[in-house]
């Protein structure tokens, strides 16, 4: 593996052990048989997650994007709840009305967050926000599926966006991606 | 009827009613793309709320925690699910691109 030192290893190895671990324990509870599955489990989810980072420009410790931050938590948790009911809403007047409601179409926006973990947080939120689904990813090229191509989709985007940077504590480039080459991931 | 399982009706009724509009909307809508949309952002708050009515009832609050967990790897999963089947669609090469 290509990690930086060991003890960053084994810090990760910890943490992400330890979070899979309470996720098994939440799940099935703390019955010391079911171990026989949740041990193998718990070691394989940690394996493979940092299996899956390694290497990542994003994964370096201090870069922007490598870690949570809890204020950022803390404002993006009410925003993604009501945007959630709102996208539902959304879907539920567009359908249950005797003549479908929709004039879909695919809207390409630039992706201006740049650690990997953001970048999938806003992929993923991009679908449960009210009338937009992630459809693909190229480069910052994100194409984005609408279910009405009249709604303010670029505002709405840029919005959930700029929630994101704040929950990874990354700063957005505002002069959007006028010089950064179009390459995938963090290019910093 | 307790207020405490009133509540839980109420939420448990209004999950069922957005699972219903994502199952409308899967059958209503004309393609894969506007499919998708119905069924992950109908699914999140139905199940969202359907979570919430049963969380008074759990028996305690590791019930109440497991459920709320299920809903955020239901949540991480069907929108993942959902931009893979869409990337594919979009790019027309996945195994059963017309």
């Amino acid at each position: 593996m290509t990690h930086r030192s060991p003890g960053l290893l084994a810090k990760r190895l910890f943490l992400r052990g330890a979070l899979f671990a309470g996720v098994w324990v939440l799940l099935v509870g703390p019955d010391p048989v079911a171990w026989i599955v949740g041990g193998p489990a718990v070691i394989g989810a940690t394996v493979a997650s940092l299996w899956l980072i390694k290497g990542r420009p994003s994964a370096r410790p201090g870069s922007p994007g490598s870690s949570l931050s809890l204020t950022g938590l803390l404002r993006f948790t009410p925003y993604f709840l009501w945007e959630s009911v709102r996208g539902g809403l959304d879907v539920a007047g567009r359908v249950m009305v005797p003549r479908l409601r929709i004039r879909p179409g695919v809207h390409v926006y630039r992706m201006r967050l740049r650690g990997r973990p953001a970048r999938v947080m806003f992929i993923d939120s991009v679908s449960l926000i009210p009338g937009t689904l992630s459809a693909d990813l190229r480069g910052d090229q994100v194409s984005v599926h609408a279910l009405d191509t009249r709604a303010p989709l670029d505002a709405e985007l840029r919005r959930l966006e700029e929630r994101v940077a704040g929950l990874f504590g990354e700063v957005l480039d505002h002069q959007a991606g006028v010089d950064s080459p179009p390459a995938a991931g963090g290019a910093r | 009827m307790t207020i405490a399982e009133g509540l839980s009706f109420g939420l448990l009724g209004a999950g069922a009613f957005f699972f219903m509009a994502g199952s409308v909307g899967l059958i209503r809508l004309p393609d894969r793309f506007t499919r998708l949309h119905a069924l992950t952002k109908a699914d999140n708050v139905g199940l969202g709320l359907i979570v919430l009515g049963l969380m008074p009832l759990a028996a305690d609050v590791r019930e109440a925690l497991k459920l709320g967990l299920i809903w955020i790897l239901v949540v991480i999963a069907g929108a993942t699910g959902a931009h893979l089947i869409a990337k594919r669609a979009l790019r027309g090469d996945g195994e059963d691109a017309q």
